[in-house]
């Protein structure tokens, strides 16, 4: 049994490099690190974290994503120790941490607004965590050294925070949640206090440092472009409940409600009916709002006549001023409608159309300006075919 | 329109620039009229020679001589030799200095708990708390101070209220003892205490505190560490508020002081109103104002410091 759990491990450790390459969520079987179980915390009546379970894996970066009072900053101070669930385990590297002070805890935490100590230069500000570990004077000097370098800070080491730029503070934050080599990293709004150009920058540099550490990392964030590009792993949370998780290609491309798919990017949803499906006929589902059925390949798996909501990304519809035809250049039968453009908004890469249909309802679909003007797609008032791949929609139940 | 709402803008700059000299003005003119020429005119009385009987009681610096025509100037050093040969004097000041010291530092331990108590009270409690903290100020001063040699006496409140519980036998000698200005002190100023630790502790920023816990500081440690630096602007400014005005006390003193508590602002008087040596007095305050002052400047100097230090 244990040699079989070996090849298995085998297999997958080098499955985890051949996938990497492509940036594609790890699947090798990792160690958990962090087990949250039966989260529950409420504030008299209010329940602000309903029920949580989630395993986080040594290694990873995941983001815990949500609009403001979902909950999530709520769940990541319950993990620091600043909040006391009413009901749960919190179970970090086998030992359950509830009821254990912060300052016992083997984790650390950069702060929303940072939290530099004002009164202390950065190399103090560094130093601090370690000297409550009382460790000789010499490694901490060393380790305060290492982690001015790893965050390229070096010039800096005297100065006090308010002499830095944002930026600078958020490096000095990083180091300073380094220094004592945490277990597992806590970031709140990592991004919170930067401006747009120095967040988009600074995202892919956060990530380097985390990953060359190799510190498990929880971060909290409002921003879905954040969680996407920063984190392996993300779970989208509303009230108080997790909607999703998963990695983020699986949330974009397969959102298993209609919450999801409309919370990460945007999203043209059908209210539809199932009309019938089956494992030869697939799935045919019909929307009063489009001019022909939706077929898909595969089998829905549920009971005809449901209700469904079917959902497509906006690049994933096509616009042709020309019927559409199927790869053997035989017409559409189905997978079509045609509308009139109403507006087109140019956003330099791409231009995001709005069609409206006969029946009222407006579309979004984005084409990439490259095939905009050179292939002379449709403009305004132009009355146009929108079409799409089965395998682009999504078929949901709420 | 455009060309209007600019005239407008103008004429709003130019009267903005005017009212805000005269604001700065006001001020100024009200320090040095009641305080600069005040101390000057001290100044120049503390290099001046005592005469008996005589309107006013001192020389001039400046005397003309009609024959010579000439213009005499002298100042006379022997006021502040007097002062430095006298151990009298030394002692009056370094007992106002050690009392001073002690209030403030009583006036911080008992100030620093009770502001931050009303600092982290609900807001509809915590107005109602500093007033409660201002409002004895409503009374005269004198009142006040006599009010507690009522309670003080050997017959007092507090003797009679000890013996009640039988906890003593013989009532107590608390008036006029050291105890008895340092409870004056402290209760007369505790108030301008409170106030700017109040509004410096009302603006501590509890996610650093949070910070330290995170880095494994404990409670008691980041109340020293983290919490404590925060507030020193307000530590500063209360100790100042207090130290300045009680090392000149001197009704505490003279009311509920004992015979032998002569304190600097005592001396002072005495010398103006008893013995009537003007030029001693004024040089006894004019060392007393250098005293202050100097611990001031060295203040703002560390100040300054800290805040240009690193910028490298």
């Amino acid at each position: 049994m244990a040699e079989l759990l070996k090849d298995n491990e085998k297999v997958t450790g080098s499955e985890k490099t051949a996938v990497n390459k492509n940036r594609e969520p790890v699947k090798k079987v990792r160690r958990p690190l962090l087990e949250i179980k039966n989260i529950t915390k409420k504030y008299g009546e209010n329940v602000a974290v309903d029920n949580v379970d989630l395993t986080i894996y040594e290694g990873e970066i995941f983001a815990l994503l949500g609009s403001s009072g979902c909950g999530k900053s709520t769940l990541l101070r319950m993990i620091a120790g600043f909040e006391n669930p009413t009901s749960g385990s919190i179970i970090l590297d086998g030992e359950d941490i509830i009821g254990v002070p912060p300052y016992k805890r083997h984790l650390n935490m950069m702060f929303q607004s940072y939290a530099l100590f004002p009164h202390m230069t950065v190399a103090q500000n560094i130093a601090f965590g370690l000297k409550q570990e009382k460790l000789p004077k010499k490694v901490i000097e060393e380790r305060v050294n290492q982690m001015l370098k790893l965050v390229h800070m070096e010039e800096y080491v005297n100065r006090k925070p308010h002499q830095l730029s944002g930026g600078q503070r958020q490096r000095v934050a990083l180091a300073r949640s380094l220094a004592k080599q945490p277990k597992l990293l806590l970031l709140d709004e990592p991004m919170g206090a930067l401006d747009k150009k120095l967040r988009e920058q600074m995202r892919l540099e956060l990530v380097n440092i985390i990953e060359s550490v190799g510190v498990t990392c929880i971060m909290v964030t409002h921003d879905q472009e954040e969680a996407m590009t920063m984190a392996e792993r993300i779970a989208i949370m509303n009230r108080g409940e997790f909607i999703q998780v998963g990695s983020p290609r699986q949330i974009y491309e397969n959102p298993n409600c209609c919450f999801a798919a409309e919370f990460i990017g945007s999203v043209n949803m059908f209210e539809s009916t199932l009309v019938t499906s089956g494992p030869e006929v697939g799935s045919v589902i019909r929307c009063k709002d489009l001019e022909h059925d939706i077929h898909l390949d595969i089998d829905v798996d549920l009971d005809d006549g449901m209700e469904v909501t079917v959902a497509i990304r906006p690049e994933k519809i096509y616009l042709e001023k020309t019927s559409p035809v199927d790869e053997n250049g035989q017409p559409l039968k189905d997978n079509y409608t045609t509308g009139v453009v109403t507006e087109i908004a140019y956003m330099g890469d791409i231009s995001i159309y709005h069609v409206k249909l006969n029946s009222g309802k407006v579309v979004i679909s984005t084409l990439p300006n490259v095939d905009r003007f050179n292939k002379g797609l449709p403009t305004w008032d132009d009355k146009v075919f929108l079409s799409w791949d089965p395998e682009s929609c999504v078929t949901l139940t709420f | 329109m455009q060309n209007k709402t600019y005239k407008i803008n103008r004429r709003q700059k130019k009267l903005s620039g005017w009212h805000k000299y005269a604001v700065i003005a006001l001020p100024y003119l009200w320090m040095s009229l009641f305080f600069f020429v005040p101390f000057l005119i001290i100044l120049k009385i503390s290099f001046a020679e005592s005469i008996d009987d005589s309107v006013p009681p001192y020389t001039s610096l400046i005397s003309f001589d009609s024959e010579d025509l000439k213009l005499n100037f002298s100042a006379y050093l022997g006021n502040y030799a007097a002062i430095f040969d006298d151990s009298t004097y030394l002692y009056s000041y370094l007992k106002s200095i050690k009392i001073a010291f002690i209030s403030t530092l009583l006036c911080l331990l008992i100030g620093y708990p009770m502001a931050w108590a009303i600092a982290t009270s609900k807001s509809s409690l915590r107005n109602a708390l500093l007033m409660l903290v201002i409002m004895p100020s409503w009374t005269s001063f004198l009142i006040r101070i006599y009010a507690w040699m009522g309670i003080l006496k050997p017959e007092g409140y507090l003797n009679s209220f000890l013996q009640w519980l039988n906890i003593i036998d013989e009532p107590l000698q608390l008036l006029h003892t050291d105890l008895a200005v340092y409870i004056g002190i402290v209760y007369a100023y505790l108030p301008f205490m409170i106030l700017p630790l109040y509004t410096a502790i009302v603006r501590v920023d509890y996610t650093i505190i949070e910070a330290g816990y995170d880095l494994g500081c404990r409670p008691a440690k980041c109340f020293f560490k983290l919490f404590v630096p925060q507030t020193y602007s307000g530590i500063i400014a209360g100790s100042m508020l207090v130290f300045i005005p009680a090392v000149g006390e001197y009704i505490i003193p003279e009311l509920l002081g004992g015979p032998g508590a002569n304190l600097i602002g005592r001396t002072i008087w005495d010398e103006y109103f008893m013995t009537r040596d003007w030029p001693l007095a004024a040089a006894l305050a004019t060392i007393m104002l250098l005293i202050l002052v100097v611990p001031i400047v060295l203040f703002y100097k560390t100040q300054r410091k800290e805040i240009t230090q690193g910028a490298k």
